[in-house]
């Protein structure tokens, strides 16, 4: 059997890519485009709007302005059909333009990522059914760097916590048994967390699904494969804490301060100066003049920030100056001695160029981030953050918090620094609750009472009562399956806390919110890195743990004090079947892939605390981190902040 | 054995051969020339039905009652499909060997399994009024022309979308065709119709006129590849010209009096032209070669070839293969011939063999090669075995020889002789096995219902056979006659342990016969969760349904099911499904959110979720526009809250909650209308920064007492009062405050520090520094240095006596400040 090759990213975006403009193809002659919004970021990834429109798409609209026109015969809609908003605008939208047209329009209907049952209904019973085609756009994740697939279901936190509605687990299911159908089953699925548990019995079960699918030629069925280690699912819901706290790795400054949505991030000309001038032609960093934001391009096809954005915030600056200078000293030694070093000097100016701008762009940008670094906000807001982390009495951070919201700080920083407080010390007392419910109701308006009871729902905010004994640690070792993640004891156990972290040279993955590991990864350390995680908490001479440990040996009682079910499953193939493949392909010598699922969303800053895990395994993993959507800690909150207030409607 | 050649006929410079595939095909009674016949693409079934048009012999009213019938190549009558339901106009097949019949009042039919079983669907609403005229039908579509020339495509079957095409010119039609959407530039279907003098060419957006002067064409046919077109004349001319109009390839004297019934393309280098009883073959070059027939006689164009239909025989008319050609030809010396003498010569155990062989050394892998091929086109099994022996002793000859295409093609001709058996009756060529795949091949078994075979070629073939089993229990749960309970073990038994297997397929089919216990059994053996749903919910077991949708983890067919059920049921019933089913009812209540609020004001109330119920009212109470309104909204929330407010702390919070709310607008629209005239300023904004505006527009008493209503506590009030003074740098206002106050509730920083960065140095420092009582020197000198009060900050350390500070405080001091310190250190320092 010829060995596969890894799952490589730009296949999967070409093959995007490829799909698409031959759905946009299949229509003849020009055609107006209408798509929703949420699925216009992530095509952008993988097709530009020109490309679109060599492939005959005249004017673009989006779902949710209503306002597609007469203006081409053809109209293409492009929706996801998981809920039933989209059909229902969708087909309101059809008949309006049948009702109001003058001439009779071809409809096509593009799926993503298939098409549902509920969107037949709902289409047949409004009647246009038969008067529009229909598509499907098979689109599960999209690479957004090399070692990071995301669903991009920017719902899918405000889905499974708030909602409880689990679609995105079957969309993660489908997406990654597409995985699996190409590459071979994950010879182990291992996790932690409910959904994640759900996810790996969607796993299995659509293993049975598939062998009893009339559509599977194969004969043999699915086998293990060859290149991929494990996959790794982890359940957002067992760490909440981890996203709630300030990201202090650059992207993650960049992504709270600013945002970033699909590798872009929308800045105030005002910040970024001029440099649009410049650059509308220039390919990289690609930045478009929006009016008076500009959007700027952040991934690896910029180089100068592919070495910054994992780097701790404080040291960037620095970092910088170091590029700087050797730019400076580069383009000084430009006396050119002969015509050929002349020639080679000219070669690489294009290069020096692009860097110059991106230099300019990331300094403007960090010299932003600097100013909000250093205000007295963003100073107390991180102290407290700390001490909550340290475990230092939460009710001692009572004072600030009651000030910050008397100043009038954005609502998003104070809900994440009182449901950080609920998460590490289990819940609030009820009177300091319902203390802090009124201040906030009284200082940002009564609407957010629903935004409490949202926070409420998902877990992020909870009274002491209702979240159980979990102070005492001596209950710890009785509890069985938790239903709350025990910071208290998962601090001493996986040494959350890290106080000589060393920002320069990052020696832990702590040093990605200078101090404070991410629970998340320390569990995927706990399953990967067991010798060193083992050395860190108990001392060298306890790491004697055996190289041929697996899944959660050794860090069973952690993996018990997280919320959730644990879980650890082997896949395995029939048994000739993979005996003789082991004999044709031979075991070992290879890096096999890692791929650590994140259901429910990652941030920045875990992204970077994995790639720093990644680099330390060098030579014998490669990690692939696959996520529902990337995001941070406003977006945690935000999928409760009621937007609605009693002002104008 | 006669020699292959002995049927082969020279046409120009090629040749062709007619093969005889069965004979006796049909009874001699049936009147082929009174019937519209069709034939299946790649060899596959025949359908016939009476043709209305024409007279016929009454024999009884038994007879009378139309019927379309399929049979196979060979004869044999494989369904008869009563027909009542009108005037047929187009009977055509698709690839797939689905028989489409088109109604004149624009019905389709889909009879997709031989069987009689059918899907039917319409051409539109408007075809009725004009009917339909005619049908042009192509491997996966079909185009009908209506009396008044419009043309309707389906390019379809699975979801068939009709498609009105450019309106052409609306003068008599001589005759038309179309090409598939696979051969024509834009990928969509085209139709030629020969109208007056010319040929229209439309597609969907336009209808052109291709100017061609020597019509009216009495017959439009295209090749198979697409690329040729023949036009037949009115006055017995056969014009060949290239798909595109643009070259014509040639044309041909037929010197007939009568226009031919049908002319055919056979392969994509001759033309064919029937009359009653006679068959023209018109070759390249215009040479021609022309068949008598006993009696009628029917064209069936296949890709690479014609099949001829009479009574009496089914004959097969193609071009000789070329490498059949290079062998069997009359004194042929192509190495293949000389291999295939070789065999000859063996057999007779001459050493002309190994003579034979030696002739042809050095070309004798491409001898080989050819002789396969060869076989593989070869219909005489005799023939077939002398050439692959042929093959087979030269490749013994030869040192290095992948024996991949020697064993694949001998695999082949196994199938193709089995399914050529007049028993089976299809005579598949190998060109048209090739094209139509073994998957395909082994569905048209399955729907002769030749199951064994179907197996057998499977196996074989080393291809999936789940299907077959589905297909065979599926005809089993239909028609057998034992008990429900012995059919179902039959099945499960026979099924068992096999992959891949539907039983979903199976349950419907039962099901549908009305079997629905004997569905429920079989159902349960169907492992995929989803594929249970739809049925279940056909046979009404709700509850069932929605715990194998549930169980699929499939949210599309959760919200199916439900979207389903609350159609279907009364509300009550519909909630009672949903309790205890977590998932159901977090999926009614999302999407209730977004489109039904009613029904989730019901659910609220029935699962007695009042908090909810109330957060509902009280989102409602959000989207109101007028005060009143609002105010209406949350007192209906609070109401829902009344009752459990002395037991739940958390919803005593919210009933205060929504009262002060309510309080707030009431307190703001009479702000608004007492500040500024009506205009809506305050409404909206939050207690805290209504106190804030309050403080700005110096209303400050205001503020106070709604502070005090409002049970604000006093450090926030504070903070608010600072912040809103110092934005509307209000400095008497602060001073008044440090003044007359002693303490703060907040301490006295905060307004060092609001002041300062408000810029006023002056009053942080003159003031606000001095107060701060509770901070260190160092800490307050440092204060001072920030206002830029260099000499206050040094008095401050001298006091504490702070040597060290000083001289630290020297280095950043200039000027008349530096001299200040250099005094002060110098009083401090002890003398000597």
């Amino acid at each position: 059997m010829a060995p596969h090759p890894g799952i490589d990213p730009d296949q999967i975006k070409e093959k995007a890519r490829k799909d698409l403009l031959d759905l946009l193809e299949s229509v003849r002659g020009k055609k107006n485009l209408v798509i929703e919004k949420s699925l216009a970021g992530p095509i952008g990834i993988f097709v530009k709007f020109s490309t679109l429109q060599d492939h005959g798409v005249d004017k673009v609209f989006f779902l949710e302005n209503d306002n597609v026109d007469a203006s081409q015969k053809n109209v293409i809609f492009l929706a996801r059909g998981e809920k039933a908003n989209q059909p229902i605008a969708i087909t309101e939208q059809i008949q309006r333009l049948q009702k109001n047209s003058s001439i009779e329009h071809e409809f096509l209907i593009i799926w993503v990522p298939r098409r549902t049952l509920v969107c037949n209904k709902i289409l047949e019973e409004a009647g246009v059914l038969g008067d529009v085609s229909v598509e499907e756009f098979v689109l599960h994740f999209i690479p957004l760097e090399q070692d990071l697939l995301s669903l991009c279901l920017e719902d899918s936190f405000k889905d499974l916590y708030l909602r409880k509605d689990p679609t995105s687990t079957f969309l993660a299911a489908q997406a990654l048994m597409g995985i699996q159908q190409t590459h071979g089953l994950f010879p182990r699925i291992i996790g932690k967390g409910d959904n994640a548990n759900r996810l790996m019995e969607l796993l299995l079960r659509m293993r049975v699904e598939a062998a009893a699918d009339d559509n599977n030629t194969s004969k043999f069925g699915l086998m293990p494969s060859a290149t991929i280690e494990s996959l790794i699912i982890i359940d957002r819901e067992i760490d909440f804490a981890t996203p709630l706290l300030t990201q202090l790795t650059y992207e993650g400054l960049i992504e709270e301060m600013f945002g970033i949505s699909y590798n872009q991030t929308e800045i105030h000309s005002s910040i970024v100066g001029q440099a649009s001038g410049t650059q509308q032609s220039g390919k990289s960093p690609a930045a478009t003049q929006q009016g008076l934001k500009q959007k700027i391009q952040l991934d690896s096809s910029d180089k100068l920030y592919e070495q910054l954005r994992d780097a701790n915030g404080a040291i960037v600056d620095n970092l910088l100056n170091k590029v700087a200078r050797r730019l400076q000293s580069d383009m000084k030694n430009r006396h050119a001695e002969s015509i050929s070093e002349l020639r080679d000097f000219v070669g690489k100016l294009p290069g020096y160029q692009s860097e110059q701008q991106s230099l300019k762009i990331h300094i403007n940008l960090t010299e932003e981030i600097m100013k909000n670094t250093q205000s007295d906000i963003f100073r107390r807001t991180l102290e407290v953050q700390q001490n909550l982390y340290d475990g230092s009495d939460p009710s001692s951070q009572h004072d600030t918090l009651e000030e910050l919201i008397s100043r009038s700080v954005p609502l998003p920083t104070i809900l994440r620094l009182l449901c950080l407080e609920s998460c590490i010390s289990g819940g609030l007392r009820q009177k300091d609750l319902d203390n802090f419910k009124r201040l906030i109701l009284h200082a940002y308006g009564y609407q957010h009472l629903l935004t409490l009871s949202a926070l409420e729902k998902i877990g992020l905010l909870q009274t002491r009562a209702s979240a159980g004994v979990l102070t005492n640690p001596l209950a710890v070792g009785t509890a069985q399956e938790n239903t709350k993640t025990n910071y208290n004891y998962l601090r001493k156990v996986l040494r959350l806390v890290v106080d000589e972290v060393n920002e320069q040279n990052p020696n832990d993955i702590a040093y990605v919110y200078s101090g404070y590991a991410p629970l998340t990864v320390r569990l995927v350390q706990a399953i990967l890195q067991k010798q060193y995680l083992l050395a860190l908490t108990k001392g060298a001479s306890a790491a004697n743990i055996s190289t041929a440990a697996h899944g959660w040996q050794g860090f069973e009682d952690a993996a018990r004090n997280v919320k959730g079910t644990t879980f650890n499953k082997i896949q395995k193939g029939e048994e000739q079947v993979v005996k003789a493949r082991h004999m044709l392909a031979g075991t070992g010598g290879k890096v096999k892939t890692v791929v650590v699922m994140f259901l429910g969303g990652v941030t920045f800053t875990e992204i970077a605390a994995l790639r720093f895990v990644a680099k330390g395994e060098e030579g014998r993993r490669r990690i692939l981190v696959c996520t529902t959507d990337v995001m941070g800690g406003n977006g945690v909150v935000g999928a409760a902040i009621e937007k609605g207030s009693f002002g104008e409607v | 054995m006669s020699n292959p050649t002995a049927n082969w006929e020279r046409v120009g410079d090629r040749f062709y051969h007619k093969i005889k595939l069965y004979d006796a095909v049909f009874d001699q009674d049936l009147e082929l020339e009174n019937y519209v016949i069709a034939g299946a693409p790649f060899s596959g079934a025949i359908a016939l039905y009476r043709d209305e048009s024409k007279l016929h012999t009454y024999r009884g009213s038994q007879t009378s009652k139309s019927s379309i019938d399929i049979y196979s190549c060979s004869g044999k009558l494989i369904r008869r499909i009563n027909w009542d339901k009108g005037s047929i106009r187009g009977l055509g097949w698709s690839e797939d060997e689905k028989l489409l019949v088109v109604t004149e009042d624009g019905t389709v039919r889909c009879y997709y399994d031989l069987q009689g079983d059918f899907t039917q669907f319409s051409l539109g609403s408007g075809v009725e009024e004009h009917g339909v005229r005619a049908c042009r039908f192509w491997s996966n579509g079909f185009v009908a022309i209506l009396s008044n020339n419009q043309l309707i495509a389906i390019s379809h079957y699975n979801e068939p979308r009709p498609k009105l095409l450019a309106t052409p010119p609306e003068d008599l039609v001589h005759s038309w065709t179309v090409i598939p959407p696979a051969y024509t530039l834009s990928r969509s279907v085209e139709v030629l119709l020969a109208v007056g003098q010319t040929i229209y060419v439309v597609d969907s957006t336009d209808a052109e006129d291709r100017v061609l002067p020597n019509g009216p064409f009495k017959h439009v046919s295209v090749s198979p590849n697409g690329l040729y077109v023949t036009l037949y004349t009115e006055d017995g001319k056969v014009w060949v010209i290239t798909s595109d109009f643009q070259n014509k390839i040639g044309e041909y004297e037929s010197k007939a009096k009568t226009v031919p019934k049908d002319v055919q393309w056979c392969g994509n280098d001759s033309v064919l032209l029937a009359w009653e009883d006679e068959v023209h073959m018109i070759g390249p070059n215009g040479a021609v070669l022309k068949y008598y027939y006993d009696g009628w006689v029917h064209l069936l164009a296949d890709v690479d070839g014609v099949r001829l239909m009479t009574n009496d025989v089914c004959e097969f008319l193609q071009k000789v293969p070329d490498t059949t050609e290079d062998i069997f030809k009359l004194g042929s010396t192509s190495p293949a011939s000389v291999l295939l003498d070789a065999v000859d010569q063996l057999e007779k155990k001459s050493p002309k063999a190994d003579e034979n062989i030696q002739l042809i050394r050095s070309s004798l892998p491409d001898a080989v090669a050819a002789c396969v091929q060869a076989a593989g086109q070869e219909y005489s099994t005799y023939w077939q075995k002398q050439l692959l022996k042929a093959a087979s002793f030269g490749k013994s000859v030869l040192d290095l020889y992948s024996s991949d295409d020697f064993v694949d093609m001998c695999e082949k001709l196994r199938v193709l002789n089995a399914l050529r058996d007049y028993r089976i009756g299809l005579p598949l060529s190998l060109e048209q096995y090739e094209r139509l795949t073994s998957e395909k091949l082994i569905q048209r078994l399955i729907n002769r219902r030749e199951y064994l075979l179907a197996i057998r070629v499977s196996d074989y073939l080393r291809i999936p056979t789940n299907k077959i089993y589905v297909h065979w229990a599926s005809q089993k749960v239909r028609n057998s006659t034992a008990d429900e309970d012995t059919i179902c073990s039959t099945v499960v038994d026979k099924l068992n342990n096999k992959r891949g297997i539907s039983f979903e397929v199976i349950a419907r089919a039962a099901y549908d016969e009305g079997r629905s216990h004997l569905a429920t059994q079989l159902l349960n053996h169907e492992s995929r969760a989803g594929k249970q749903v739809p049925l279940l919910l056909s046979m009404s077991e709700d509850e069932l349904a929605l715990d194998k949708a549930i169980a699929s983890g499939d949210t599309d067919l959760v919200y199916f099911v439900l979207l389903h059920l609350k159609r279907t049921l009364p509300l009550a019933s519909f909630f009672r499904l949903l309790t205890n089913r977590p998932l159901a009812t977090a999926l009614v209540e999302s999407s209730a959110l977004d489109q039904d609020r009613s029904l989730l004001k019901d659910l609220y109330y029935q699962d007695d979720r009042a908090l909810d119920g109330a957060n509902l009212l009280f989102s409602e109470a959000l989207a109101q526009t007028a005060p009143q309104t609002k105010i209406d909204k949350l007192r209906l929330a609070s109401k829902c809250l009344e009752d459990h407010s002395s037991k739940d702390p958390t919803a005593a919070l919210y009933h205060k909650s929504y009262q002060e709310a309510q309080a707030l607008i009431r307190l703001q629209s009479s702000l608004d209308s007492d500040l500024h005239a009506g205009e809506k300023v305050y409404t909206g904004l939050s207690l805290n920064a209504t106190l804030h505006r309050l403080i700005l527009t110096t209303h400050g008493k205001r503020a106070n007492k709604i502070a005090s209503d409002f049970r604000v506590p006093e450090k926030v009030f504070a903070w608010i009062r600072l912040r809103a003074l110092v934005a509307k740098r209000d400095w008497t206002e602060l001073e008044e405050i440090a003044t007359k106050n002693k303490r703060s509730s907040i301490g006295w920083e905060p307004y060092f520090n609001e002041v300062l960065g408000a810029g006023n140095t002056k009053l942080a420092g003159g003031v606000f520094v001095a107060k701060c009582t509770g901070l260190k020197a160092r800490e307050r000198s440092e204060m001072w240095v920030k206002c830029g009060m260099v000499g206050r900050a040094g008095e401050e350390l001298a006091k504490a006596k702070d040597l060290e500070g000083l001289e630290e405080l020297r280095g950043k001091a200039s000027g008349s400040g530096a001299v200040e310190i250099e005094r002060l250190i110098a009083q401090l320092r002890p003398k000597r």
